[in-house]
C-alpha cells in the first residue's frame, strides 16, 4: 500500500457560504502536479474513511498545501476537516490523480471550474499561463466564485464569471455554435452530472475525445 | 455464491473468495457488488486513493475470466483506464466493476505496482 505522511493544520479561510480552505504544512514539502489530490485518512466512528481532496495551491510551494471544499449536509468527511483546529494533524496517501496539466496544451485551452470544482483547476491555470502560447480562458461557474480577485489579477487569462445554471448553454454558444474550431482542449471539473454532460456536449459536438479532460466528484 | 480467484504479480498466495452478492455492500467504498467492495471486506487491501469514486486508477486490475459477468464500463471509468499503468484489454477499475452474476467465476490480476503518478514522471 501506498505510504502514509503527515501534515499539520496550519490555517483555515473561510470563504462564505460552507466553503473553506485548509492549509496544512508538510514536512519536507510535497512534490505533486498541477490537479492532483491527496487521499486523505480520516479517523470517524471507529474507521478510516478515505476521502480524496484536490490540492488547490501549486506546486512551486511544495510545503504548504491547500485544500478547498465545501461543507456537505451529512458528509462526515467534510465535517471532520471543518471541525479541526491549527495544529491538528492531517494522515494522508498521494499526490494522486490523472486530472493534471503540467504544460499548456498545444491550442487554446479552456478551463470549466463548477463551483469547488476551481480547487484543482487553479493550479493548473497557473502551469498554463507560465507555459502558453496559445490563449488560456476560464469559464467559472460559481454563486460564489472562490479567488475572485487573485484570478482577475490576471492580465493573460481570459475570465468569464457565469451562473451554475447556464453553464451548458455557455459551453455550447461558445465553443460549439460560434465557430467550426475544434482544436481547443478542455479541462473541466465539478460536482455531480454536470461534469458527464459538459464532457458529451463537447465530444458529441465535434472536440477529440482526449482533448477533453475532466473529473467528477 | 460468486467466487473470486485472486491473484498477485507480486507472487503473494493466490486467495479464493465465495461470496453472496444478495448481501452486498460488504463494506463502504467502491460500488456496492464491486470486486474492491468484495476484496476489502475479505481482508484483501486494493489501493483505491479515491476512496473507491471512480476518480482516480489505483483499483486497477485485470480480469483474466468472467469479464462478461460484469457490469460494463463507462466513459469516465474508460477514460480513467486509458491513463492507467500497465493497460490491458480486460483492464476495469476495481471500484466499478460490479459482479452482476451469482453463479459468476471471477479471475482478476492484481498488477504489482499502483504508480503514483508523480513518481511515474519525475523519477
Amino acid at each position: 500500500m501506498a505510504e502514509e505522511r503527515t501534515a499539520v493544520l496550519e490555517s483555515v479561510v473561510d470563504h462564505g457560504t460552507d466553503t473553506r480552505s485548509f492549509v496544512f504544512r508538510i514536512p519536507g514539502g510535497l512534490a505533486f502536479r498541477p490537479g492532483q489530490f491527496l487521499s486523505c485518512l480520516l479517523p470517524i466512528g471507529g474507521e478510516r474513511l478515505i476521502r480524496p481532496y484536490s490540492i488547490a495551491s501549486s506546486p512551486e510551494e511544495p510545503e504548504r498545501v491547500e485544500l478547498l471544499l465545501n461543507l456537505v449536509p451529512g458528509g462526515p468527511g467534510s465535517r471532520y476537516l471543518f471541525d479541526l483546529a491549527p495544529g491538528a494533524t492531517l494522515h494522508f496517501t498521494g499526490p494522486w490523480g490523472t486530472f493534471v496539466l503540467d504544460r499548456a496544451p498545444d491550442a487554446e485551452a479552456v478551463f470549466v471550474a463548477v463551483d469547488t470544482g476551481i480547487a484543482p483547476i487553479r493550479p493548473m491555470l497557473h502551469r498554463a499561463l507560465a507555459t502558453c502560447a496559445h490563449p488560456v480562458t476560464l469559464l467559472y461557474a460559481a454563486s460564489h466564485p472562490i479567488y475572485r480577485d487573485e484570478l482577475g489579477a490576471l492580465d493573460a487569462l481570459q475570465l468569464h464569471h457565469i451562473a451554475p445554471a447556464i453553464v451548458e448553454q455557455e459551453v455550447r454558444r461558445r465553443y460549439l455554435e460560434r465557430d467550426a474550431d475544434r482544436s481547443r482542449h478542455f479541462f473541466i471539473c465539478g460536482v455531480g452530472d454536470i461534469v458527464p454532460r459538459l464532457r458529451d456536449l463537447l465530444r458529441g459536438g465535434g472536440y477529440a475525445r482526449r482533448a477533453v479532460q475532466y473529473e467528477k466528484w | 455464491m460468486a467466487k473470486v480467484v485472486v491473484r498477485f504479480e507480486s507472487g503473494e498466495p493466490e486467495r479464493v473468495i465465495e461470496v453472496d452478492l444478495r448481501n452486498a455492500p460488504f463494506q463502504h467504498d467502491g460500488r456496492p457488488g464491486s470486486i474492491l467492495d468484495i476484496l476489502l471486506a475479505h481482508g484483501i487491501p486494493l489501493e483505491h486513493a479515491c476512496g473507491g469514486n471512480c476518480a482516480c486508477t489505483t483499483c486497477h486490475v485485470v480480469v483474466k475470466r468472467g469479464g462478461d459477468r460484469l457490469s460494463p464500463s463507462e466513459d469516465n471509468e474508460d477514460d480513467l483506464l486509458d491513463k492507467a499503468p500497465g493497460l490491458t484489454a480486460t483492464s476495469r477499475l476495481g471500484c466499478q466493476a460490479v459482479i452482476e452474476d451469482n453463479d459468476a467465476v471471477i479471475e482478476v490480476v492484481i498488477p504489482r505496482y499502483t504508480i503514483n503518478q508523480i513518481s511515474e514522471s519525475h523519477g
